[in-house]
């Protein structure tokens, strides 16, 4: 479904993604863990199309297509979806409001009839209920005055009306409390199938627990220094990342 | 002295102050952006003739000419000035003290010069009329012209009303300037409520010169939408010359390519405990110009005055430029007054976010947009006119983002 091959990317004058591989199939949910400040974000931000970064080399194949050839609506549109470590807060702008343009314009490019408003209110009803989220919050300003929480949970939601085919995640689990924690996560289940997969960037392995990863990778430097299965997760709680970064030789 | 200024020899000295200046040039101060040099060479008619174009609405100005069509509410009458002075001595005097501050306006002078007939839109104490009336204010010439039009809105104590004026250019007009004075004077406890709303072509230029007089207990809500023609000029002076007085002024001006949208903005503050809010906001697109000059007065007599002023800009283009400067001159010390003014582009992380749900840039940013511009148009309380306005301002936008 992606194929990362030597991905790097810079900004400003900053090397940030030095190389990045990474393989992703249909089915599959891949864990992102890796020191703060190791480009995590900005291998999201990369593969959303975020025009801030400079891809200075490498490729990204995305359902057969050059995904860094496509503007962030046609990732989208192809079913790409970022849920953002930190929402941006869009003063007059709700989330109904801008998730309508969004679902009929996804439809629009992939040939389908847009929603009536009368269809739009009822998929969205249902969405909502997947990660208990309130009406009020959604036609609120997007972000404006939301608690940590909320905004992450909006996140999901916005995944769950748009069904991507490849959900990446970053730090979802950040600022949720126990409660919220279980119910973004068994909302992220109930959007999984064999056909499309999810990329969890997350710092606790306590996500892991509900969102149960296939493999896990470690980014370091811009760099992917390890990949394992799920156990590597626990064991990176319990040992931290300076086995790893001293396996290096750094 | 207005009822004086109107016998033929003080339209003389009008004209003939006029002629010295002639129409303003960048030279002049209050004119740096916005020269209307090129005016001067012009072969113009002075007094086109008025249209046979009809409108839906009741009060109607074409070619600078004004008429009230069909039955006038209760309480309001519509009559010359020369009628109303007349019937009203004790006005007469009131008129002759006004002053309103005159800017280096030529233009003011030859209004008083070339306009034949001055009529008021005169609301009875105690009236409250309850329809709204809309004004249609119509331009059509056949050759290049230059129209003058006066009109003088007084509103007796206790009186209320909403206006609704649509400036427009019939289509296939000539290029035409357009010289509109109002004088409108709101009495104690009387309310008015005046949504502007300025649709013109792109080879009409219209100076609209609103002079606001306001007595103790009144409340003013002006609204000027700006949405198109080569050349906007508003004058818009308030003149808070009462106690608890309330004035409140919205703009939205939306230039795109080859116009100029030009506020000039007077709030005076004669008298104490008054305040007026002013709320500016312009989206820039294509190759616009924008200019906000606001000034507030704030004089020794009005203690605990508040006055506040923002006026908030986004340049949809790199080609789009603003001129901004807030004047506030205060004399009295125990008063409130704030002023700001911003210019910038659409937020970049707001635009990638709501990319990366599919929404084109184009959409989004008209999406952002629009959201900028709300604020201004959810102040209209009149239904019909704000969703109006909402979609001449969405179409605007997205054509010109299209381009
Ligand atoms: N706009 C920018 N300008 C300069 N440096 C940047 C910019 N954005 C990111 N960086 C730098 O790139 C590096 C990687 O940042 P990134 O946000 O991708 O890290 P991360 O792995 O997501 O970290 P965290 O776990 O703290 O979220 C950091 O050193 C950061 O300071
Ligand atoms: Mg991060």
């Amino acid at each position: 479904m992606l194929s990362i091959k030597n991905l790097q990317a810079r900004i400003g004058e900053k090397e940030i993604l030095k190389g990045i591989n990474l393989e992703i199939k249909a089915g599959e949910v891949h864990a992102i863990m890796g020191p703060n400040g190791s480009g995590k974000s900005t291998l999201a931000s990369v593969l959303a199309g975020r025009e801030d970064y400079e891809v200075t080399g490498g490729s990204v194949e995305f359902l057969g297509k050059d995904l860094l050839d496509l503007a962030p609506e046609e990732r989208a549109a192809e079913g790409l979806f970022l849920a953002f470590q930190y929402p941006v807060e869009i003063p007059g702008v709700s989330t109904t409001n801008f998730m309508k343009s969004a679902v009929n314009e996804i439809r629009k490019y992939r040939g389908e009839e847009p929603l009536d408003a009368v269809q739009f209110l009822k998929m969205f009803k249902e969405k909502m209920s997947y990660v208990n989220i309130d009406q009020s919050l959604l036609s609120r300003a997007l972000n404006e005055g939301f608690s940590g929480g909320e905004k992450k949970r909006n996140e999901i939601f916005q995944m769950a009306v748009l069904e991507p085919k490849l959900a990446i995640l970053d730090e979802t689990d950040s600022g949720l409390d126990i409660d919220a924690l279980r119910i973004v996560a068994e909302g992220v289940n109930k959007l999984k199938s064999p056909d499309n997969a999810t990329i969890v960037v997350t710092h606790y392995q306590r996500l892991l627990d509900y969102i149960v990863p296939d493999f896990v990778h470690v980014l370091y430097k811009g760099k992917i220094v390890k990949s394992g299965g799920k156990e590597l997760a626990l064991e990176l709680e319990e040992r931290g990342y300076d086995w790893i970064i001293s396996a290096l030789g750094e | 002295m207005l009822y004086t200024e109107l016998t033929s020899s003080a339209q003389k000295e009008a004209l003939e102050r006029f002629k010295a200046k002639g129409f303003p040039t960048n030279k002049w101060e209050e004119w740096k952006y916005a020269s209307l040099k090129s005016w001067n060479e012009k072969d113009l008619d002075w007094a086109p003739a008025p249209l046979n174009e009809t409108s839906s609405a009741s009060l109607q100005t074409q070619n600078g000419n004004t008429r009230f069509h069909g039955a006038l509410p209760a309480g309001v009458e519509f009559i010359s000035f020369d009628a109303f002075i007349a019937a009203n001595p004790t006005i007469a005097a009131t008129w002759e003290q006004r002053l309103p501050i005159l800017d280096q306006n030529s233009l003011y002078d030859l209004n008083i010069a070339l306009t034949l007939n001055t009529q008021v839109l005169w609301v009875k104490a105690g009236v409250s009329v309850d329809q709204a009336i809309t004004h249609d204010y119509i331009l059509s010439v056949a050759k290049a012209s230059a129209v003058q039009s006066r009109l003088i809105v007084y509103l007796e104590p206790d009186a209320s009303l909403t206006l609704i004026e649509r400036a427009f250019t019939i289509a296939g007009s000539a290029e035409v300037l357009s010289n509109f004075v109002q004088e409108i004077y709101v009495s104690e406890k009387a309310n008015l409520t005046y949504v502007k709303e300025q649709d013109l072509a792109q080879n009409t230029t219209h100076i609209d010169h609103t002079f606001i007089t306001q007595l103790s207990n009144s409340q003013v809500d002006l609204f000027t939408f700006s949405l198109n023609a080569a050349y906007l000029r508003n004058n818009l002076h308030f003149y808070s010359d009462g106690e608890n007085v309330v004035s409140n002024l919205n703009g939205l001006y939306v230039p795109g390519e080859d116009q100029l949208m030009d506020s000039h903005t007077v709030v005076d503050h004669r008298k104490p405990n008054s305040e007026s809010h002013e709320l500016y906001k312009g989206v820039l697109l294509g190759n616009a110009t924008g200019v906000f000059n606001g000034k507030i007065f704030v004089r020794p007599d009005a203690q605990k005055t508040n006055a506040f002023q923002s006026c908030k800009n986004v340049l949809a283009s790199t080609r789009a430029t603003m001129n901004t400067k807030p004047q506030l001159e205060i004399w009295a010390d125990d008063v409130k007054c704030s002023h700001g003014t911003t210019t910038g582009q659409l937020n970049q992380e707001a635009l990638f976010y709501l990319r990366s749900r599919g929404i084109s840039l184009a959409n989004a940013r008209t999406l952002l947009l629009l959201a900028f511009v709300q604020e201004v148009i959810d102040r209209v309380t009149h239904e019909e006119t704000k969703l109006r306005l909402t979609d001449k301002i969405i179409s605007k936008i997205q054509t010109s983002l299209a381009i």
